[in-house]
C-alpha cells in the first residue's frame, strides 16, 4: 500500500530538509574553513572549536544569554503563574485581562522593539518621564552599559508572560474539582488545598514553562537585534547574536556553525534534565 | 515562530493531547456536579470573616488590574501617539490624548517608504507558509495516526526528537543551501523553510488519532479512496485544530525576523518585521510615522488574534500539556 508513504512524504520531506539536513550540514562546516564567498572549503578539525575557546566575545556572549536567561525566566514563570492564580478566581472581567495579556505574544517580536525603542527614548520616552514623577534618575536606557541589558530583558518579560499565564490557566483548570471539595469535606482550609493540591498538581506545568522559558531565552535574538546591536560595548551581545555577526557580518561560516553548535548542546542539555524531571511528576491519579 | 517555538517543548507527551483533553474534562464537570452539593453545605463554615475575603478580592483587583495596565501601555501609548503630530509626539512632558488628532501620519508613511509593497511582501510570506503548512501536517499528520507502515515509528521518533533543535542553530547550513540553490533575494527564498512544522504534523496526528477507525472503514465499504476519505471525512471533523494551527503559523509567519533579515537584502523582498525597524533606524526623527507604521503593521494579527483568541487558548491546552 503506497497510500501512507504519498500522506507523509510532503511533510515529511519539507522537514527534513529544513531541520535535519541543516543540521547535520552545519555540523560538518563546523570543522571547515568555510566562507561563502570562497570556492574552497578546506577541512580544520577541531579549529573552529578551539577558536571559540579562545575567544573573549564567545565568552561574553555566553555570559550574556546566561544574565540575560536569569533576568527574565524567574520573573516571567512567576509573574505568568501569579496572573493564572488570580484569574483562575471569580473575576469580573476575566476573559478580558486574559486577551490583554496575551496581545503582546501575537505581537511581532521586532515591532515590539520598536516600540519599546520609542518608550526607552532618553529625551521624550515614556520610561524616563515615569521615572521623573517618581523622582528616580533617568537614562539613556539602550546606551548605557548598567541599564542596556535590563531593557532588553524588560521588553522579553512583556512579550513572554501572556504565552506561559495561558499554559497555567489550562493546567488550574484541569485540576479537578473533586480534589478540592473532597479536601473540603475532610476539613482543609484555603491555604492548605493550595499548598496540598494547586501546587503540586501544577508542577508538570511549572516545569514545562521553565524548560521552555529557558530554551526560548537562549535564541534571544530579535530584540537585541533591534535595540541595542549586541552593544553598547558587547554588554548586550548573547550567543545568536554572536552566530549572526560570525556568519553574516564577517563571512565566517565555520566558526558561525561551531558556536550552533555550542547553541544546540546548551539547548540538549536542558530538554535531557527536562526530560528527567518530568519521569518523577506528582501524579494524584 | 512565537508558537511554534514555545510549545515545541511537548515533545514527550505521549497520546494524551488531541481529542483526550476535552473528553476529560467534560468527564470531570460532570462529576464535580454531583459531589458540589455536599461541599456547599460545608463551604459557609470555612469561609473566614468577610473582611478578609472583600480585602482579598480587592487585592486581587488591583494586582491584575495593575499588571494589565503594564501590559496595555506600550499598545495605548503606540496608538495615541500615532495620531499625534510630529510637533505634538517629542513634546516633554508628553501629552496623553492627542490635542489635535490628525490622520495624516498613516498617510504620509506610504508617500515615505514602499509600505504597501512591504505590505504585500508580509501577507505573501505569511499565507502561502501557512496554507502549505496546514495542508502538510495535516496529510502527515493523517498518515502517521491511520496508517501501519514500514519506518512509521523511527520516522515519528524523529521528527519529535528533533522538535527542540533551535532554529538559529540552523541558519548558517541553510543559508548556504538556500543560496546554492539560487534562492537568496527571492519570494521562494523567504518561504522554502516555512512549509512544514513538526509541531504542526504532531498536533495533526495527536488529533486524527481521535477519529475512530469505523468512521474510516465504513467509508472504505462503502468505496471510498483514500485520499477522498482524508478529504470529506477527516478534514471536517478537525476544524479546531487546523484553526488552531492556522492561527499559530499565521503568527508565527507574520513576526518571522532572523530568516527574512538574512535571507533578504533587497528593499523591494522586505517584509515588516523587517522593515519598521530600518525604517525606525533611518527616520528616527518621524516618530509619528514610526508609531503609525508599527500600529499598521501589528493591526492584523491584534485583530485576528481579537476574534479567535479561543483557538489559541484551545491550541496551547492541546499540544503545550500533559496534565
Amino acid at each position: 500500500m503506497i497510500a501512507p508513504y504519498v500522506f507523509i512524504s510532503p511533510g515529511v520531506v519539507f522537514y527534513l530538509m529544513v531541520t535535519i539536513i541543516p543540521m547535520v550540514w552545519g555540523f560538518w562546516i563546523s570543522f571547515h574553513k568555510w566562507s561563502i564567498i570562497w570556492p574552497a572549503h578546506p577541512w580544520v578539525g577541531l579549529d573552529n572549536y578551539a577558536a571559540l575557546l579562545s575567544e573573549d566575545l564567545f565568552w561574553t556572549s555566553l555570559r550574556n544569554t546566561v544574565i540575560y536567561t536569569a533576568g527574565v525566566v524567574p520573573v516571567e514563570v512567576a509573574v505568568a503563574l501569579m496572573v493564572a492564580l488570580l484569574l483562575n478566581t471569580r473575576l469580573r472581567g476575566r476573559s478580558f485581562y486574559r486577551l490583554l495579556y496575551y496581545l503582546p505574544v501575537v505581537t511581532p517580536l521586532s515591532i515590539s522593539a520598536v516600540i519599546w525603542q520609542w518608550i526607552y527614548h532618553p529625551h521624550v520616552g515614556l520610561f524616563n518621564w515615569v521615572m521623573r514623577l517618581l523622582r528616580l534618575p533617568t537614562h539613556d536606557w539602550l546606551q548605557e552599559i548598567g541599564t542596556a541589558m535590563l531593557a532588553v530583558i524588560i521588553v522579553a518579560i512583556w512579550s513572554g508572560v501572556g504565552y506561559r499565564m495561558v499554559i497555567f490557566l489550562a493546567a488550574l483548570q484541569g485540576i479537578p474539582q473533586t480534589y478540592y471539595e473532597a479536601a473540603m469535606i475532610d476539613g482543609a482550609g484555603r491555604f492548605a488545598l493550595f499548598r496540598y493540591i494547586t501546587l503540586p498538581l501544577l508542577k508538570p506545568a511549572t516545569l514545562f514553562v521553565l524548560v521552555t522559558s529557558i530554551i526560548g531565552s537562549f535564541q534571544v535574538f530579535s530584540i537585541v537585534n533591534v535595540l541595542t546591536q549586541g552593544g553598547p560595548l558587547d554588554s548586550t551581545h548573547v550567543v545568536v547574536y554572536y552566530i549572526y555577526k560570525r556568519a553574516f557580518g564577517d563571512l565566517q561560516f565555520g566558526l558561525a556553525a561551531a558556536m550552533s553548535f555550542v547553541l544546540f548542546a546548551i539547548i540538549l542539555v536542558v530538554t535531557a534534565i527536562q526530560w528527567k524531571l518530568i519521569g518523577r511528576e506528582v501524579s494524584y491519579e | 515562530m512565537i508558537g511554534i517555538g514555545g510549545a515545541s517543548g511537548s515533545g514527550s507527551a505521549s497520546g494524551r493531547g488531541g481529542a483526550g483533553g476535552a473528553g476529560g474534562a467534560n468527564g470531570v464537570s460532570g462529576v464535580s456536579g454531583v459531589s458540589a452539593v455536599g461541599a456547599r453545605a460545608q463551604a459557609p463554615r470555612r469561609g473566614g470573616p468577610d473582611a478578609m475575603r472583600i480585602l482579598g478580592r480587592i487585592l486581587t483587583y488591583a494586582l491584575v488590574t495593575a499588571g494589565a495596565v503594564a501590559t496595555a501601555t506600550p499598545f495605548v501609548w503606540l496608538i495615541l501617539s500615532s495620531f499625534k503630530s510630529l510637533q505634538e509626539v517629542v513634546l516633554f512632558p508628553p501629552t496623553f490624548l492627542p490635542k489635535k488628532p490628525v490622520l495624516s501620519n498613516f498617510v504620509e508613511v506610504f508617500r515615505m517608504i514602499p509600505f504597501g509593497r512591504y505590505y504585500l511582501n508580509s501577507v505573501i510570506t505569511s499565507v502561502i507558509p501557512t496554507a502549505a503548512t496546514v495542508l502538510t501536517s495535516s496529510m502527515t499528520g493523517m498518515g502517521f495516526a491511520k496508517y501501519r507502515f514500514a519506518g512509521r515509528s523511527l520516522l515519528f521518533w524523529i521528527i519529535l526528537s528533533t522538535m527542540m533543535v533551535p532554529f538559529p542553530a540552523t541558519i548558517v547550513p541553510l543559508y548556504v543551501m538556500v543560496s546554492r540553490a539560487g534562492l537568496v533575494n527571492t519570494y521562494a527564498g523567504l518561504i522554502v523553510v516555512g512549509l512544514s512544522s513538526a509541531f504542526g504534523i504532531f498536533m495533526m496526528r495527536q488529533f486524527i488519532m481521535s477519529i475512530p477507525d469505523e468512521l474510516l472503514d465504513a467509508a472504505r465499504i462503502d468505496g471510498a479512496g483514500e485520499f477522498r476519505i482524508f478529504l470529506q471525512i477527516v478534514m471536517p471533523l478537525t476544524k479546531p485544530a487546523v484553526a488552531t494551527l492556522t492561527l499559530f503559523t499565521f503568527t508565527g509567519h507574520w513576526g518571522a525576523y532572523i530568516w527574512p533579515l538574512i535571507v533578504v537584502n533587497s528593499d523591494r523582498l522586505r517584509t515588516l518585521p523587517l522593515a519598521i525597524p530600518y525604517f525606525s533606524g533611518q527616520y528616527f526623527s518621524f516618530q509619528n510615522l514610526i508609531n503609525a507604521a508599527s500600529l499598521m503593521a501589528i493591526a492584523p494579527v491584534l485583530v485576528l488574534f481579537l476574534f479567535t483568541q479561543r483557538y489559541f487558548v484551545q491550541g496551547i491546552t492541546l499540544t503545550g500539556l500533559k496534565t
